[in-house]
């Protein structure tokens, strides 16, 4: 018997069949029966458990599953094996031509047009529709050809292989206002190609709000406009999709833009590579999970995100609202690259670069940001309102030139750096290539920020700048960090260096009530910290441990002692030792007088020790905790900011 | 033997369940509008339609004389011409075709008719009645 047994199952695995009995039987799958009714390039496919009694008229039409036939049109009708996936709509594309199958339970909501490979669908289904949404797969390849849906409820598309040109018009385009989930199917690849001098909007069009996901890539270009165009919000997720081309923005949205996870690269486009305005003219600000919103906002929330933009006047990112970046599920790695110079179409209203632009507030709580721009004029991060920064690492780098010339109170080094010290403001005769630049107030609690800008200020705020927290490390020709008004450091970890203005310059008060503070200004008149003492403006020191090369501003009021000596030493390593904390740091290789510190006590100071360990910090100038070894005493003196400072 | 049956259930469990999911419809079965049905098997079917005419496989309907067409798992076709007898009477026959045109004229004498005529479906009537039927 175990013998038989033996056979039997190799028999039956063999074949999928046995017999007992003269009985015969078969074990694999019998393949459901399906009615194919065609008519040109369409095929409507009835799987026979569901056609039920499908009715003649007067030998003029038949009506399946709710599906009405002019007989006259159909070319064939057949039964076969195929299988037939409910609420699915395929799409094959070859050539010049495109094949239609639509599923039997959907064919009454769905109105194909074919005209070679341009398909166009009038689906015409509400939440009358059994089970899910229809789904629309796309595949094969045309040079000719086009997916067009109109309609009034939701629906996917599915791309799965699909490499198609339209030279007469976008891609895909669908203008039926619902939600559309645009999908690239795993492990495929999908290119899609828009006409030139076209009217469309996009190489991808959706008038409603559009999810772009799946595990597959998305290759865009786009010759007319947009590479990617919404009526509504756009979210991305997963996906991997590349805009190579595109004659406007790489993507262009309305209510906001949401990237929770993915690859997107943005490249060749000949305006802003992400782009977020407002649908209606008020905005309602961030809704619970995003209901009904219409904001303006783009979140980064996750995936990596590559933009690189050449034009004038362009903007990597630009939120007509707020620009929040942070990581949920996914990390967030955004690099951005803009060399765009300035628009001076309008001589009343310059408009300058950005990698990061928002109308409302930039708010970055998480990431990895590498942001650079060589533009003339141009700017890392450009707040038209505030910038919070509580987390995330930040390299904000500004190496163009600046346009136009400096005007009233202008510094840096082509301005000659009056008694208004640094700061000079862009205005309408000039845009100066800053690093970062906020409208509002500027508030750090955490991250890390790191700001070179070659040719004017680092770090600016055209309101106030408090910071309690983070790492801040900011470099600049002009000044590196400064505030329109009130300057406050609480805590955290600041360094300002600047080759030809204030290290850190406040154009009202100036308050350290604590933190790591390390700043380097300009030989005289140019301070190491300056507060805007013209305009009585003060000063004031009540904490923290304070190294500052180029002297205090005049008149500031000590309430925790500072010390001071007159001379140092250029590209050496110093430490400042205070109880049991030590910093160590390395003098630049110019720069003012004197060398001023503060600390909780008279800190103990060496110059040309040897560092070893700790925590490097200040990009290399810093070091926290190190071990420090050789080196000898600097003879410090009482500081009292009186009448001197930087300014003999 | 207790493998050979355990094979056995496993097997005939998986029959099953592939024929319940894999819902067998042997027969397309196409009903007149007068209540006549022909079943005709769907392996491989094709259909066309050429003005009035229905093309199924090697059938032929009228389109204006079609009802209505379903999937069904039985062959619903009417009897055969051997049912009928010169019990009721009647010395004679008439047959129509579907497109009521008139294909022959028989004598009844106690014996079953051989079906001389094609495959399809007939209108055959009598003195006394009407019969629908097909012929194999």
């Amino acid at each position: 018997m175990t013998k038989l047994f033996k056979i039997l199952l190799l028999t039956v695995i063999a074949n999928g069949q046995f017999s007992i009995f003269n009985f015969q039987f078969s074990i694999f799958t019998c393949h459901a029966q399906t009615l194919n009714i065609r008519m040109g390039s369409v095929t409507y496919q009835f799987p026979a458990a569901q056609a039920g009694e499908m009715t003649y008229n007067g030998g003029q039409t038949l009506t399946v599953m709710g599906k009405i036939f002019t007989l006259n049109e159909v070319d064939e009708m057949k039964v076969d094996g195929s299988e037939v996936k409910d609420n699915t709509v395929t799409v094959a594309y070859s050539g010049t031509g495109a094949s239609v199958c639509v599923a039997g339970n959907v064919a009454q909501y769905v109105e194909p047009t074919v005209s070679g490979a341009h398909v166009s669908i009038d689906q015409t289904n509400t939440e009358a529709v059994d089970g899910d949404e229809i789904t629309y797969t796309l595949s094969g390849t045309t040079t000719d050809g086009e997916f067009a849906l109109t309609g009034s409820y939701k629906c996917s598309v599915a791309l799965d292989g699909l490499t198609l040109t339209n030279p007469s018009g976008a891609a895909i385009n669908i203008t039926n206002g619902k939600r559309i989930k645009l999908s690239a199917k795993k492990n495929t690849v999908n290119t899609l190609t828009d006409g030139t001098g076209g009217e469309q909007k996009a190489c991808i069009y959706s008038k409603g709000q559009l999810h772009l996901q799946g595990n597959g890539t998305l290759n865009i270009v786009s010759n007319t406009k947009h590479g990617i165009k919404s009526g509504d919000y756009i979210a991305v997720k997963n996906l991997t999709l590349n805009i190579t081309k595109a004659m406007g923005d790489g993507i262009s949205c309305n209510e906001y833009f949401l990237m929770e996870s993915g690859n997107v690269s943005i490249s060749g486009v000949g305006d802003d590579g992400i782009q977020c305005d407002l649908d209606g003219t008020t905005s309602t600000g961030e809704t619970t999970d995003h209901d009904d919103e219409d904001s303006g906002n783009i979140y980064l929330q996750g995936g990596t995100l590559n933009i690189s933009t050449t034009a004038t006047a362009t903007k990597g990112v630009k939120a007509a609202g707020t620009l929040f970046i942070n990581e949920t599920s996914d990390t967030t790695v955004l690099t951005v690259t803009n060399s765009g110079g300035t628009d001076t179409s309008d001589a009343t209203d310059l408009s300058a670069s950005a990698c990061l632009k928002s109308d409302q507030a930039i708010n970055i709580s998480g990431g990895t940001l590498t942001l650079t721009n060589s533009g003339q004029g141009g700017r890392a991060i450009n707040s038209d309102g505030t910038l919070t920064i509580s987390g995330g690492i930040i390299d904000a780098q500004s190496q163009g030139s600046n346009y136009g010339s400096s005007s009233g109170g202008g510094g840096g080094p082509w301005g000659g750096g009056g008694p208004w010290g640094g700061g000079g403001s862009s205005s309408s005769s000039h845009k100066y290539a800053k690093g970062v630049k906020a409208d509002g107030n500027i508030t750090i609690t955490g991250g890390t920020l790191s700001v070179y800008s070659k040719n004017h200020e680092g770090l600016e705020s055209k309101g106030t700048i408090t910071i309690s927290g983070g790492q801040v490390s900011v470099q600049a020709s002009d000044d590196a960090i400064n505030s329109a008004g009130n300057f406050t450091i609480n805590g955290g970890q600041v360094m300002g260096y600047s080759t030809g203005n204030d290290g850190l310059d406040a154009n009202g008060n100036f308050y350290i009530n604590g933190g790591l503070v390390y700043t380097i200004g300009k030989s005289s008149p140019e301070l190491g910290i300056d507060a805007n003492s013209e305009a009585q403006k003060k000063l004031y020191i009540t904490g923290g441990t304070i190294v500052a090369i180029g002297g205090l501003e005049s008149g500031a009021s000590l309430t925790q002692a500072c010390y001071s000596s007159s001379s140092w030493s250029k590209n050496t390593w110093y430490s400042l030792t205070n109880g049991n904390e030590t910093f160590a740091f390395k003098t630049p290789s110019s720069g003012g007088t004197p060398l001023v510190v503060s600390a909780s006590a008279k800190p103990t100071v060496k110059s040309g020790v040897s560092v070893s360990g700790g925590t490097s910090i200040f990009g290399g100038m810093g070091n926290i905790s190190p071990t420090t070894t050789g080196g000898s005493n600097v003879s410090l003196s009482n500081y009292t900011a009186s009448g001197g400072g930087g300014r003999w | 033997m207790r493998r050979f049956f355990l094979l056995l259930t496993v097997l005939v469990g998986a029959l099953t369940a592939q024929a319940s999911e894999g819902s067998d419809y042997p027969y397309l079965t196409f009903e007149t509008t007068d209540g006549a049905k022909a079943s005709i098997p769907v392996s491989s079917l094709t259909m066309t339609i050429n003005g009035n005419t229905l093309t199924v496989g090697d059938q032929q309907f009228t389109l204006t004389n079609l009802a209505k067409m379903y999937f069904s798992t039985n062959d619903e076709t009417a009897a055969g011409i051997e049912n009928v007898n010169n019990n009721d009477n009647d010395n004679y026959i008439e047959i129509y075709d579907l497109q009521g045109k008139k294909v022959g004229v028989e004598m009844v004498n106690g014996k079953s008719l051989n079906g001389q005529l094609p495959k399809g479906v007939y209108i055959v009537k009598t003195k006394e009645k009407t019969y629908k039927m097909m012929v194999r």
